[in-house]
């Protein structure tokens, strides 16, 4: 016990991570069994509708800052530097201190459910001037804010931690252009981050300012401004949405290419898109805000709308990676293509939201709920089962077993769509979100209820991974260092990696160590 | 160095061009100039102290022919493999920020502990 709460090694720090941000899941997708549940029948009591708005707060909060953002973090914290050949991160004591400031953070925001009160109930993005009502909200949102806060301070540490790493530890021969796409999707992500939080810090810091010391920042009746709230927070808002995605981009290039059997199509490409991606996210904070009127909505139209010629790139790359290749259908590789064909869809409904005439319609409907859970849920969180069945034996040394893994694949891609499609019908019908209960009317009892149905499936996929765990580690079947044929370095070294994480460093003479290693003597292309 | 160096300059021009294009386009709208401002700014300062303080720099890492069994045996200093002074800083911030709010004793003992504790991180350093 005292070695993990003293631990510095990058790879514990990973691990710590992993069974964070999978605690934190568990825990949010429970709050979102509990939304699910409640609104499976039109008029439902089973919580009511103070209840009911802590918990979609705590659901989304935890979703977005404590488990999707924060688990790429984690994983980047073991990867990167096996990765990159390094023995350690830049800055190991850093790191430990950016995790448990991260732990900590989302340990004080659930402490809100015990405080006086309740738990904070501003949604995710806490809007003033609601946000800034102190008189009988308890302790919640105080709590809130500080979780947050730690959460922020230790994400802008891992990032700056990582981009050192990268640029200054990678071995020799490892040039930048010779590094995984996950790795370069880490070092936009840690541009972006260092780019974007700050202002998150600076937003809660001000709330602070305005409901404990007098201010009146975000106050109306005093002269503020709610909308500048709204500016600094989605300035930081809308790039979270790409820090959450850019690492599980990386992900799936990963394993795509390996199961592909074939060298990454266009790597210059993606790390251009990666960027381009994580330039243009700066700039488009305002589509969050089109029916305030008071921003410039042809300009955040126009720049959001742009952001998709660079995630098609992403989708052109996977595709040619997989075109003519050696495909492999492991649970990994049915992950990345659930990832890519939810995303699509996710995707192609942000560039409806983008559009401001049909913003105004579909504006905080389920609509909007269903295009970022098919970005986020069906997106990131695929990709994040991806990723654990993928590096499972290189972390634990344990392989996860593979009937089970496609049974939880075939499990959560169906609960998932039966759960999230129907969502989009009840904005297009009118249903808002962040609503406790609804009528009887038109379509929305059907739909909910089907959505509500397959929220059930989706959860027993979810358990079903859990339950592979617990057999695989029971089973401890002997697990080869490279067991899917890697290409990239981290493949070399024992599973799981030794102290220092390599023994010997072998030659690294192009963009797949591991490939060439595994050729014979001078057939390496 | 040199991909950090195009990295950081591309951002920074990216940066002022789409500044300057919100400035333009949103009719001169303070808040997000000032944001896309101060971006600009973060940008081209990590770009500059690349070219001007870093221009010099070697990186192993840049070179494309160098094998590791070249720099075997290179000292790359000391990496801390347990400690507990990261959980303690960490404590430390959250109970500091907590006691701000219901707590002024509780702010002041924190802050004492930080201190303490970034006196002995720096003294761990400066063994190194």
């Amino acid at each position: 016990m005292i070695d993990w709460l003293t631990a510095t090694d990058h790879k514990r720090i990973g691990k710590l991570y992993i069974f964070a941000t999978l605690t934190f899941f568990v825990i949010a997708s429970v709050l979102a069994l509990v939304i699910r549940a409640q609104l499976a029948r039109p008029l439902n009591t089973l919580v009511g509708p103070e209840a009911y708005n802590q918990i979609f707060t705590l659901h989304g909060t935890a979703m977005i800052f404590f488990v999707i953002a924060p688990f790429g973090l984690g994983l980047a914290n073991f990867l990167v530097p096996l990765q990159i050949g390094a023995p350690d991160m830049a800055f190991p004591r850093l790191n430990a201190t950016s995790f448990w400031l991260f732990a900590l953070g989302g340990i004080v925001m659930f402490c809100g459910l015990a405080a006086y009160g309740g738990a904070a109930a501003n949604g995710w993005t806490s809007y003033a001037p609601l946000s800034e009502i102190v008189e009988g909200t308890g302790g919640g949102t105080d709590l809130w804010i500080l979780g947050i806060l730690l959460a922020s301070i230790s994400t802008i540490l891992t990032a700056i931690n990582l981009t050192t790493t990268i640029f200054l530890f990678r071995a020799p021969g490892m040039t930048m252009w010779r590094i995984p796409i996950f790795s370069w999707e880490i070092v936009a992500t840690s541009v972006l981050i260092l780019m974007a939080f700050p202002s998150l810090a600076a937003v809660l810091l001000l709330l602070l300012v305005d409901r404990h010391l007098g201010g009146h920042f975000f106050d109306a009746a005093a002269g503020g401004n709610p909308i500048l709230y709204q500016h600094l927070f989605w300035f930081f808002g809308h790039p979270e949405v790409y820090v959450m995605i850019l690492p599980y981009f990386g992900i799936i290039t990963e394993i795509v290419a390996t199961f592909s059997r074939k060298p990454v199509y266009g790597y210059v490409g993606l790390v251009i898109a990666a960027f381009a991606i994580a330039g243009l996210s700066i700039g488009v904070w305002a589509h969050h805000m089109f029916t305030t009127g008071a921003v410039n909505n042809p300009f955040f139209s126009a720049v959001s709308l742009l952001i998709a010629v660079p995630t098609g790139v992403k989708f052109v790359n996977w595709i040619g990676t997989m075109w003519k290749g050696s495909l492999e259908l492991s649970t990994p590789m049915l992950f990345a293509i659930g990832f890519m064909l939810n995303f699509l869809i996710g995707g192609i409904t942000g560039v409806i939201l983008a559009s401001p005439p049909l913003d105004y319609d579909l504006h905080d409907s389920y609509f909007v709920v269903h295009h970022f859970h098919y970005t986020l849920g069906g997106g990131s969180m695929f990709a994040l089962f991806a990723a654990l069945f993928f590096w499972f034996p290189k972390i634990y040394g344990v392989r996860l077993n593979e009937r089970l893994g496609r049974w939880c694949f075939g499990l959560m891609y169906v609960g998932f769509n039966v759960t999230f499609l129907p969502m989009a019908l009840m904005g297009i019908e009118g249903m808002p979100r962040r609503v406790y209960t609804y009528p009887d009317v038109g379509h929305l009892a059907l739909l909910n209820g089907v959505a509500s149905a397959g929220s059930v499936v989706l959860a027993a996929g979810v358990a079903l991974f859990f339950v592979n765990i617990l057999v695989s580690a029971l089973a401890r079947a002997p697990v080869p260092d490279n067991p899917w044929n890697g290409y990239s370095l981290e493949w070399v070294t024992a599973s799981p990696p030794p102290e220092y994480n390599f023994v010997t460093l072998p030659a690294i003479s192009s963009r797949r160590p591991a490939w060439d290693a595994m050729q014979p003597q001078g057939d390496v292309s | 160095m040199k991909t950090f160096v195009g990295l950081f300059v591309s951002s920074g021009i990216f940066g002022l061009v789409i500044a300057v294009a919100y400035f333009i386009v949103a009719h001169r709208e303070a808040t997000g100039t000032v944001l896309l401002g101060c971006m600009t700014a973060a940008l081209a300062f990590a770009a500059g102290f690349a070219l001007l303080a870093e221009r010099d720099a070697h990186l192993d890492g840049d070179d494309e022919a160098l094998e590791s069994a070249a720099v075997a045996g290179e000292d790359l200093g000391v990496f801390t493999t347990a400690t507990p002074l990261p959980i303690i800083v960490a404590f430390g911030v959250a109970l500091g920020l907590l006691g701000l709010l219901y707590s002024p004793l509780l702010a002041v003992g924190s802050t004492v502990l930080l201190v303490w504790c970034l006196w002995r991180l720096g003294s761990q350093s400066a063994r190194v």
